[in-house]
C-alpha cells in the first residue's frame, strides 16, 4: 500500500517535467507539421491545404538534388567516421604513452563551435590565400579548389565534418573497448588467433552495440548538418551543396515560403527517424 | 579624444534638445522627451551605419530619455530572425533595418510595417525641422507603397568600379572608359604581369545581381521585355552577362562563385586584384588597407561602348517601425533623431553616404571629401549613382529575392560552363516566367 503510494506521489512530481519536456518538443514539432500542411503567407494566419506542399516536394528539382546530397553526405561522413573513429579509438584504447595529453587533444575538434570550423575552413581552404594550397603547393602537388568545386564540395564538406567528428567517435569505441571482458581476447590470443581474425571475429562482434550507439549518435547529427555548409559555401557552387536543410533555410527565411519549408524539414525530420529506427532494430539484433 | 567627442555628442544633444523646447515654445506640441523613461528595442543588419549608431546612442537618450536596446546581426542571420519575430507578430521588436527595394512588397503585403505618413504629418509628433523633402524623391518613393510610407532612409549605396592606379600607370593601361576597356585591361594586365591578380565580383547567386546589374544596363540590356515579360535572353543582355561571367571566370580568383563583399573587400584591399566592381559602402573598409586611399581610382561602372549608357544601381538601406510595435512613437523619435541632418553629418566620417541632399551638399560632408582626392572621387560617384541609378535589377516580380537568385544563377551556370550564356538565360527567363 505504502510502496503504491510512494510510486503515486512519484508520477505527480515527475509530471511538470514531463509535461514540460512534452510541450518542448511536441508542440514545435506539431506546429512544423501543421505549417507543412499549410500555404503560409507572410503576415497571414496559416491556410490549411493538406498534402500540397508535399505534393510540389515531388515535383522540385532541388528537393531531389538536396535529398541526394543529403544522402551522399550521410553515407560517406558517416562511414569515414565509423571506420576511422573505430580504428582511432582501439588504437587509443591499446596506447599507454602519453594517453592524457592525446585523449585531451582529441577531444578539441568537437569542443569547437561550429561558427569556428567553418571559419577556419574558409580561411585554411581558400583557393587563393588559404594554407592548404600554400602546403600541396609546396610538396610539389597541384592546388584544389576544396569548396569552390563543385565536384569537390561536398566531399571536402564531408571530410571537414570526418575531422571534427571523428574523435567523437573514437573516444565512444575506446570507453566500449575497454570495459569488455579482457579474458575473451586472452583465451582468442591462447587459440592462436591473429590479428585480423580476433578483430573480425572477436572485437567488432564485441563492440557491436556501442559502434550502433555511435552510429545513431552521428546519424542525427550529419542529418541535420547545417551551419558548417551555411558558412563555407551557402549551398554553392550553384547548388552543389545544398543539402536538405540548407534548401528549408533558403526557402523559409530568404524566400518567405515558409509552409514548403516546413514540408522539407518534415520530410527530413522523417528520414531521420526513420534511421534512428533502423539502427535500433539493428542494436537489438547485435546485443549480447 | 574621447573627452572631446563626449563633449560635442552632448553640445549635439543639447542643440537637438533646444531645437525641440523652441518649437514647443513657439506653440507646437512636439517633444523630444515625451517617452522619456521608455525602451525601443531596434534590430540592425551588420552595416556600417548601425556599428555608428551603437556608438551614437548615448546621444539620443541624452536627448530623449528613452533607452534604446540594440541588437545587430549578420544579413542572414538578421533576416531569419527578423521573418521570425515577424511571423509571430512580437510585440517586442521596435524598430529594423530593411532594404525596401528587396523586400518591401512582400513586407508591406504581410503589415509588417507600420504606416509613417500619418506620423510625418503630425506636428506633435515630427520635429519641426526635420524635413522628410530633404531626402531625394526617388530614395522617398523607394520606401512608399501607395499612400504608406513604410521607412525613412539611411543611406545610399551602389556598386562602384574600384581600380588600382598604380597597377594602370605600371603596366601603360589606360582609365577604363568604356565597359569594354575593362575586359581589354584585364587581358594586359594577365599577360605583362601574370603574378598580379586581375578581377574579383560576387559570385554567390543571391548577391551576384547587385553587382551584375550595370554590366547588362551599360551594354545596352535589361531583365525585362517591354511588356514586363522576363528579358534576360535579349541579345545586350546577353552580353552583359556573358561579359560580367568572362571576367569572373578567365580574370577572377579560383573560387570565384563562393565570393560576396567580404571576400572581395579583401582581395582589393590587400591589393591581390586590380579591378572590382563593388560597393559604395565598402569604400571606408577598402581604405583603410594600407597603401589603398592613395593608389585606388574610384567611379560609377563606365558605359557602354556602343550603348552608351550609364546606369548603375543604387539602393538604400531604410529604418522602419514594426506594425506590432507597442511603442510606435517612442520609436518614431529613434528614426527621426538617427535620420536628422545633424546625425548623418557625423554618419559620414564613418563610411555612410548620406541620403539627405542638405548633407551631401553641406559643408561638412564637403570638408571631408575634400580631405583626399579618393574621397571626392566617391562622392562624385554617389552623387552619379543618385542621379542615374535605378533600384530595380530584376524581373518584375513580388518574389525579388527569388528572382535575384535565378538571375544570379545564370552567371554560376556560365562560369562553371554548365551552359552557353544564350541557354542559361532562356533557361532562366522560364524560370523567372513563374514568379510573375
Amino acid at each position: 500500500m505504502a510502496r503504491a503510494r510512494l510510486s503515486s506521489s512519484f508520477h505527480w512530481m515527475a509530471a511538470p517535467a514531463v509535461i514540460f519536456a512534452a510541450g518542448m518538443i511536441v508542440f514545435p514539432f506539431g506546429y512544423a507539421i501543421w505549417l507543412s500542411l499549410s500555404d503560409v503567407a507572410l503576415g497571414a494566419d496559416p491556410r490549411f491545404i493538406g498534402l500540397g506542399n508535399f505534393a510540389r516536394l515531388l515535383a522540385d528539382e532541388e528537393f531531389w538534388n538536396g535529398l541526394r546530397l543529403t544522402l551522399f553526405l550521410y553515407v560517406v561522413s558517416l562511414s569515414l567516421q565509423l571506420v576511422l573513429g573505430t580504428w582511432l579509438g582501439l588504437l587509443l584504447a591499446r596506447s599507454r604513452s602519453a594517453q592524457g595529453l592525446v585523449r585531451t587533444i582529441m577531444v578539441s575538434p568537437f569542443m569547437l563551435p561550429p561558427v569556428v570550423v567553418g571559419m577556419m575552413a574558409i580561411v585554411i581552404l581558400d583557393p587563393s590565400f588559404g594554407i592548404a594550397n600554400w602546403l600541396l603547393e609546396q610538396a610539389g602537388l597541384p592546388p584544389g579548389l576544396w569548396l569552390s568545386d563543385p565536384d569537390t564540395v561536398m566531399l571536402t564538406i564531408a571530410a571537414l565534418d570526418t575531422w571534427q567528428w571523428t574523435p567523437f567517435v573514437a573516444l565512444i569505441v575506446m570507453g566500449g573497448y575497454l570495459s569488455l571482458p579482457q579474458d575473451v581476447f586472452e583465451a582468442a590470443e591462447i587459440d592462436g588467433a591473429n590479428g585480423w581474425w580476433r578483430f573480425r571475429r572477436v572485437t567488432l562482434p564485441l563492440l557491436a552495440p556501442t559502434l550502433i550507439t555511435a552510429a545513431v549518435l552521428r546519424s542525427v547529427d550529419i542529418l541535420r548538418f547545417f551551419d558548417i555548409i551555411y558558412l563555407t559555401t551557402q549551398g554553392g557552387p550553384g547548388t552543389a551543396s545544398t543539402t536538405l536543410n540548407i534548401l528549408a533555410y533558403r526557402r523559409g527565411f530568404e524566400f518567405f515560403d515558409l509552409g514548403y519549408a516546413s514540408a522539407i524539414m518534415v520530410t527530413l525530420s522523417a528520414i531521420v527517424f526513420g534511421s534512428v529506427l533502423v539502427f535500433t532494430r539493428l542494436r537489438r539484433a547485435v546485443t549480447w | 579624444m574621447k573627452r572631446r567627442s563626449f563633449n560635442g555628442s552632448a553640445l549635439a544633444a543639447a542643440a537637438l534638445a533646444a531645437t525641440g523646447r523652441r518649437a514647443f515654445a513657439q506653440g507646437q506640441a512636439f517633444n523630444w522627451r515625451a517617452h522619456d523613461g521608455q525602451t525601443v528595442n531596434l534590430m540592425f543588419n551588420n552595416h556600417p551605419w548601425s556599428q555608428a549608431m551603437r556608438e551614437l546612442a548615448g546621444d539620443f537618450t541624452a536627448l530623449t530619455g528613452i533607452r534604446a536596446r540594440m541588437e545587430i546581426f549578420n544579413e542572414e542571420q538578421f533576416r531569419a530572425r527578423l521573418t521570425t519575430l515577424m511571423q509571430g507578430r512580437s510585440s517586442d521588436l521596435d524598430a529594423y533595418m530593411t532594404l525596401t527595394s528587396r523586400e518591401g512588397a512582400i513586407f508591406h503585403r504581410a503589415g509588417w510595417y507600420a504606416d509613417l505618413a500619418p506620423m510625418l504629418a503630425d506636428r506633435a509628433l515630427t520635429a519641426p525641422d526635420y524635413n522628410y523633402e530633404d531626402f531625394g524623391a526617388s530614395i522617398r518613393e523607394a520606401s512608399t507603397f501607395g499612400r504608406q510610407v513604410v521607412a525613412v532612409p539611411i543611406n545610399q549605396e551602389g556598386p562602384l568600379f574600384y581600380w588600382r592606379k598604380d597597377v594602370f600607370e605600371r603596366l601603360g593601361i589606360a582609365e577604363p572608359r568604356t565597359l569594354e576597356d575593362l575586359l581589354t585591361a584585364a587581358e594586359t594586365i594577365k599577360a605583362r604581369e601574370p603574378s598580379q591578380g586581375v578581377w574579383a565580383a560576387r559570385g554567390i547567386r543571391s548577391v551576384v545581381p547587385y553587382a551584375l546589374a550595370g554590366f547588362v544596363f551599360n551594354m545596352g540590356g535589361s531583365f525585362a521585355l517591354p511588356d514586363g515579360k522576363p528579358g534576360l535572353a535579349q541579345p545586350n543582355t546577353v552580353r552583359g552577362l556573358e561579359l560580367y561571367a568572362k571576367l569572373l571566370r578567365d580574370y577572377g580568383p579560383p573560387g570565384a562563385l563562393n565570393h560576396t563583399f567580404t571576400q572581395v573587400t579583401e582581395l582589393l584591399g590587400q591589393g591581390r586584384i586590380a579591378m572590382t566592381h563593388e560597393s559604395s559602402n565598402e569604400f571606408a573598409n577598402i581604405t583603410r588597407f594600407p597603401n589603398r586611399a592613395q593608389d585606388l581610382g574610384v567611379k560609377v561602372l563606365p558605359p557602354g561602348r556602343e550603348s552608351g549608357i550609364s546606369k548603375p544601381v543604387a539602393i538604400g538601406w531604410t529604418i522602419a517601425i514594426s506594425a506590432h510595435s507597442r511603442r510606435q512613437q517612442a520609436a518614431w523619435l529613434f528614426l527621426q533623431w538617427a535620420t536628422s541632418r545633424d546625425v548623418q553629418g557625423k554618419l559620414v566620417r564613418a563610411g555612410v553616404a548620406p541620403p539627405r541632399a542638405s548633407v551631401f551638399e553641406g559643408p561638412e560632408f564637403n570638408a571631408w571629401a575634400s580631405e583626399m582626392p579618393i574621397r571626392r572621387a566617391w562622392a562624385n560617384a554617389l552623387i552619379e549613382l543618385g542621379r542615374t541609378g535605378t533600384g530595380v535589377y530584376q524581373t518584375p516580380t513580388d518574389r525579388i529575392p527569388e528572382a535575384r537568385d535565378l538571375i544570379g544563377g545564370v552567371i554560376q551556370q556560365i562560369v562553371q560552363g554548365r551552359a552557353t550564356p544564350l541557354d542559361a538565360a532562356r533557361a532562366a527567363d522560364t524560370e523567372l516566367a513563374k514568379l510573375q
